[in-house]
């Protein structure tokens, strides 16, 4: 057997359903580069037979594999399906409650039936130490540990599989809490167990004990999830880069991430995003507004000048309905709304026409699956309306059932006195007036003017809508990447290792402040470098990116600003605040005279673990006029009824340009290209719409 | 069908109606990231929303109920006391007092801008915050000495206070000489600015997308929407007259009749006792909002709320009685009498509404304002705060522990950590307060201890709580809740309970102890399921001789 050299790059990714698989090979010789995908079902609880049946699928061999990046959906399935295991809490004297009494809060405001979310640890399984810390970090009780062995004979009694410790202000200063958890393990050696610094140092109780909770909650399935899978893919003979995808749009070590995989919560929208991050940057589009829409969600997320925006405010089961539960990890900033190909049409008792948020998901799936879906979703108005090609369904692999489509569209057209094609046009139009809205969150209501971004529209349902929602807000370009099915897959590829560090300190931004402000950095930035040191990144590997979270003295909420490397004198503290009063009165308008207080900082720690290099896609010399199927009617709803060319995506090549209105249809989605709006194909084959006018 | 709707595109009219509520959440969000008050950014004591040229609410942000029927009423008046011609592109109104549009109390501020399309007035934006001092007897303005209005602050009587776009800048220095945190005033008015101007630029885009007709069309018919869905529910609810009466802590008695036909809701305050003397008063448009928060819970709490939803509801109330205070009134507590109006209201529903109503909750907003040196800076800290209770049981379930009462929604209370960083005191402790009450089928949820430890002398204590001698009601048979009230515990070991006080010196060591009631029982306490009563016994939520007086069992 010859000695090969394994130069393969891998995506796994681990959902609900199926496991889906991506690599990217070059040929050391020609440059030429192949893309691969397969997917097969999703194995629980023995997820590593899923990884390794989709590895063979496709004809991977592990010992091929140099580097694989893993994502996975464990985390958030074990939280929302309630599947974790039973918890017990460890927490200052006199404040067991603050689990159950969390903010107080409701949402839901003139509901008088309102229910709070429920602790995930009930009340006699929350105990106290007494020991108190200072705001200020200093001791003002000492820790008294003599209760523990009890407090953890209980725990044992009760079932107890992971301990959670959050103690005041160890955010601060987190002695007490480093003696508690060493004790635990001394008295305890088997149990899970975590304390909240190990996760975070910011402030606030309720949410970093919520975070600490649901961190342990999750522990020992995540470990065992990553152990099965690091010995299974082993067992393959893969020798090469194991790295698990994070909630911050970066990958991290199996090591790492088996210590706190609470930070896996997001990682699937996150390798989107940090895709489309990626692709601005190859493309010279430093910023982006990325959309994804799959069946029954569209998520969205703004890229400034090339940053992804990570944030610690990050709550599961949130909504206008429910308080939720708060987890203070590294969550790049998106938002989420119930709308996707699935959301189902429906009419209120006053005539109504409304879409979303619930979903005929996969089963009974749209009405157009001919699987008994007994309503009209956004996927079976755009294939009345013709942008969907009935005899090119979901690739080809699904007859859609026409007459369901006529049905339950007529059944909405009843209802509302519209007639059929009114009713697939309003659908469609609600839809994206939905999206429009969650575009809006992400960009005017932080500050930002769409039309300064180009949209990035991936998912299965994110090309269809891209354009009509770019005329609404202005936007002049469209981008829809090649394999725009399997770009999360590709954003994990080009993802680096990344952390991110917060850490709350209150410092008046003042000159005279310069080194207590550069020893906060300082601590930070070497609390990094000896944790990627113990895992064998050396220093020099590893680069940093500071922010500094500011606000007005009284102010609560506070301003990230980007803090240039370097030393951090009083020069660099007036450019600081110069930075925090422009940035400030871009967001909200106006800025004040006022003494301006540092809350904390923000470090990203990034080293790279060597990405991907896109390749150029080479041409064959085929003509725009040879990617044509046909063309058909489409109704581009208050832009007209149109024939559109219809164009197969998988022959378009670099350097091809056309007009709309065109329909260019592949097997795992399909781009609408309104009238006015003209298509041309870049270097790497990514599809791009410079927008005209106006559709909604 | 209504004719706007067949006139207009009604997806059009939907995406227009739709967008209203986005620009209300917009304008919150911006007021919210910028307010200087901790009352405002964190309790959430504002709201946002959108008018009709003619003051007609159309939309409405998220914060709290009790600010949703304010701003209709505070632009309206705006319109009638100031001249049309008068009024101008760029142009920002304020408005704190109730005689002058205010609604509340002297420190909520509303501002309010019209939206101009050409010369016509198409729509206003504003919004409510509580600013934490505009002067008066006592730091935090809000003083239960207060027996007439001059002696709560300044009065800003609907004036100009942006021109064109221009601030008025004599006015601002006396709003800021008239108080005594001038900087969180300017913070705090300014957020309010940043904010109407936000909503003003949104709903001139919006009509420059769709044209003037169209947008004025979408808001007339998204009111009758309003109108249309709460008449549906007011059909079907159970048809009569009711009347209740009932003593409060301060031994006056406030009655209310009200009386549900197919058409109409009226509310009857007519038969209540003369204006009070203090400051425990409501003005007419406040205890309309009373009267709009009950019928919003009992008609339909999920959907939009506008003008339409309100056509329904007629309030009788008699001028100069505590309902409808007429000048010099003083109005500082006003929050307590709304809220126990509208609790009255509720009290005298429940019972006739087939479990449309959960039993009574500890239905105050138990404010409490603390004030004194920070003896980490020097400078003077102010703590002003709503607390958290125990809400009553219902037929679908136990209340909700340690919650904002009704008149609050996405509050949040302050974190510990928080607390004890920004103000001079220790937190010795945050729990579910477990004293007996609101035992039933369905049994109360609990209220909370909360205990501050006052780190340097001259601190100061000044706290309004009702449901102190009455505490929260039950229903079908379940047991009444706790009480609320604040104890002090000397550092040489006296206690003293207050509900209300003005002013209360504290030292150095002195604990206040805020204690707020279990919610009432909902249904006989005998029919309480085994399973819960163990796991209230295991949970330590009851106690075995608490539960064998009560359960029989235990």
């Amino acid at each position: 057997m010859t000695q090969h050299h394994a130069t393969l790059r891998a995506a796994t990714d681990v959902g609900g359903t199926f496991t889906d698989l991506v690599t990217f090979e070059t040929d050391p010789v020609t440059g030429r580069q192949t893309i691969r995908s397969a997917k097969s079902d999703t194995t629980p609880p023995d997820f590593e037979r899923g990884v390794v049946a989709v590895l063979a699928k496709a004809a991977v061999r592990p010992d091929e594999i140099a580097f694989l990046a893993h994502g996975t959906t464990i985390v958030i399935n074990a939280l929302t399906e309630r599947k974790g295991v039973r918890v017990g809490l460890i927490t200052t004297e006199g404040f067991r409650d603050s689990l159950e009494i969390a903010r107080g809060n409701r949402p839901d405001f003139f509901n008088l039936f309102y229910e709070k979310p429920a602790p995930f640890v009930p009340r006699r399984l929350r105990r106290e130490v007494p020991g108190r810390t200072a705001h200020t970090g200093a001791e003002r009780t000492p820790l008294d540990l003599a209760g523990l062995p009890e407090i953890l004979a209980d725990f044992r009694a009760e079932g107890v599989e992971a301990v959670a410790i959050c103690l005041l202000h160890s955010y601060a200063n987190a002695a007490h809490e480093r003696a508690v958890l060493e004790r635990v393990r001394e008295l305890w050696p088997e149990v899970s167990v975590v304390a909240s610094h190990q996760i975070t140092r910011e402030w606030r109780e309720y949410e970093r004990t919520s975070t600490t909770v649901l961190s342990a909650y999750v522990q020992p399935i995540a470990e065992r999830y990553l152990s099965r899978l690091a010995n299974g893919m082993r067992d393959g003979g893969f020798d090469g880069s194991l790295y698990v995808m994070q909630s911050n749009c970066g990958v991290d070590t199996l090591e790492r991430t088996r210590q706190i995989p609470i930070t896996m919560v997001e990682s699937g929208p996150a390798s989107g995003f940090w895709g489309a991050a990626e692709l601005g940057r190859l493309l010279g589009e430093p910023n982006v507004l990325a959309l994804d829409i799959g069946g029954t969600t569209a998520k969205c997320s703004l890229i400034e000048d090339g940053h992804v925006k990570i944030m610690t405010d990050y709550w599961i089961e949130r909504d206008h309905r429910s308080a939720g539960y708060p987890i203070m990890v590294p969550v790049v900033d998106l938002v989420e709304i119930g709308q996707g190909g699935g959301s189902i049409a429906w009419v209120d008792d006053f005539g109504k026409l409304r879409v979303g948020p619930q979903s005929a998901g996969a089963m009974p799936g749209p009405a157009s699956y001919g699987k008994g879906g007994a309503h009209a979703t956004t996927t079976d108005a755009n294939l009345a309306l013709g942008r969907i090609n009935p005899d090119f369904f979901c690739g080809g692999e699904v007859e859609a059932d026409m007459d369901a489509v006529a049905r339950t569209l007529d059944a909405v057209a009843e209802r509302t006195g519209m007639s059929r094609a009114e009713a697939a046009r309003g659908i469609v139009r609600i839809a994206n007036h939905n999206m429009i809205s969650a575009l809006k969150l992400v960009s005017v209501n932080r500050g930002h003017d769409p039309r300064e971004f180009t949209l990035v529209a991936f998912g299965g349902g994110g090309p269809m809508h891209a354009a009509a929602l770019a005329g609404e807000l202005g936007i002049r370009k469209v981008i829809v990447p090649r394999g725009a099915g399997v770009f999360s897959a590709w954003g994990m590829l080009m993802s680096d290792l990344r952390r991110d560090y917060f850490l709350t300190r209150l410092i008046p931004l003042r000159r005279e402040r310069a080194d207590a402000i550069a020893a906060t950095f300082a601590e930070v930035e070497e609390h990094a470098r000896e944790q990627f040191e113990e895992e064998g990144v050396t220093a020099e590997r590893v680069r940093f990116v500071r922010f500094a979270k500011l606000r007005y003295e009284n102010q609560e909420h506070a301003v990230e600003i980007h803090v240039s490397g370097g030393v951090i004198d009083a020069d660099a503290v007036d450019d600081i605040a110069i930075a925090f009063h422009e940035a400030y009165e871009r967001q909200y308008t106006y800025r004040l005279d006022a003494p301006v207080e540092l809350v904390g900082v923000h470090v990203v720690a990034h080293a790279e673990v060597g990405k991907l290099e896109l390749e150029q896609l080479p041409t064959t010399g085929r003509t725009v006029g040879e990617t044509v199927k046909g063309a058909r009617f489409v109704d581009y709803a208050l832009a007209g009824v149109h024939e559109a060319t219809i164009v197969d995506g998988s022959l378009l090549e670099p350097g091809m340009e056309l007009d709309g209105p065109a329909i260019v249809e592949s097997v795992d989605t399909t781009i609408v290209v309104p009238p006015d709006d003209r298509v041309s194909i870049d270097e790497y084959g990514n599809v791009h719409i410079e927008v005209g006018g106006s559709t909604a | 069908m209504t004719s706007a709707a067949t006139e207009f595109d009604p997806i059009t009219l939907e995406i227009i109606q739709s967008s209203l509520q986005a620009i209300s959440d917009e304008m919150f969000a911006a007021m919210r990231r910028t307010a200087m008050s901790a009352i405002i950014y964190e309790v959430l004591d504002m709201g946002t929303g959108i008018t009709d040229g003619r003051g007609n609410l159309a939309a409405s942000g998220a914060g709290i109920p009790a600010f949703v029927g304010v701003l209709d009423k505070a632009v309206k008046r705006i319109i009638e006391l100031n001249a049309r011609d008068q009024m101008a592109p760029g142009d920002v109104f304020i408005t704190n007092d109730p005689y002058h549009g205010g609604v509340t109390h002297l420190n909520d501020a509303v501002l309010a801008m019209p939206v101009f399309v050409g010369d016509e007035i198409v729509a206003w934006t504003a919004n409510i915050a509580h600013w934490s001092d505009v002067g008066g007897l006592v730091a935090g303005s809000m003083s239960s000495d207060a027996r007439e209005i001059f002696q709560e602050g300044l009065r800003l009587p609907a004036v100009k206070l942006i021109a064109g776009g221009t601030p008025n800048q004599p006015v601002m220095e006396i709003m800021k000489v008239n108080s005594r945190l001038p900087d969180l005033l300017q913070g705090d008015m300014w957020a309010g600015i940043a904010a109407v101007r936000v909503g003003e630029r949104r709903l001139i885009e919006l009509v420059d997308r769709y044209g003037c007709e169209t947008f004025v069309a979408a808001m007339a018919h998204f009111m009758d929407y309003g109108e249309q869905v709460a008449r549906q529910a007011l059909r079907s609810l159970p048809k009569g007259r009711f009347e209740l009466e009932e003593e409060q802590d301060t031994g006056v008695v406030y009655r209310v009749a009200v009386e549900i036909t197919d058409d109409t809701f009226v509310v009857d305050l007519t038969n209540n006792p003369d204006q009070d003397t203090g400051p425990n008063n409501a003005c007419r448009d406040g205890s309309m909002i009373a009267a709009q928060m009950v019928f919003k819970n009992i008609t339909d709490p999920y959907g939009a709320t506008n003008d339409g939803t309100f056509r329904p509801l007629v309030l009788r109330t008699r001028e100069g009685s505590v309902f409808d205070a007429l000048p010099p009134a003083a109005f500082a507590i006003y929050y307590e009498v709304e809220i126990r109006l509208y609790d009255l209201i509720w009290r005298c529903l429940a019972p006739h509404l087939e479990g449309r109503l959960p039993a009574g909750s500890f239905s105050s907003i138990c404010a409490t304002i603390v004030f004194g040196p920070h003896p980490d800076t020097g400078r003077h800290f102010t703590i002003i705060e709503p607390q958290i209770g125990g809400w009553g049981g219902s037929a679908s379930g136990d209340g909700n522990s340690a919650t904002f009462s009704a008149f609050h929604g996405e509050t949040y209370n302050c974190p510990v950590e928080v607390a004890e960083t920004r103000y001079g005191l220790f937190v010795d402790r945050l729990a579910l307060n477990d004293a007996p009450g609101g035992e039933g089928e369905h049994r109360g949820g609990k209220g909370i201890i909360l205990e501050y430890r006052v780190r340097s002398d001259h601190t100061h204590l000044t706290c309004a709580y009702s449901r102190f001698k009455h505490p929260a009601w039950a229903i079908a048979g379940g047991l009444e809740g706790s009480p609320n009230y604040i104890e002090v515990v000397r550092r040489d070991g006296t206690h003293e309970i207050h509900a209300v006080v003005t002013g209360l010196p504290l030292e150095e060591g002195d604990v206040i102890r805020v204690v707020t009631g279990n919610g009432g029982g909902y249904g006989e306490p005998s029919n309480r399921s085994p399973e819960a009563i163990a796991d209230d016994l295991e949970n330590g939520y009851l106690t075995p001789e608490r539960a064998r007086e009560i359960y029989g069992s235990g």
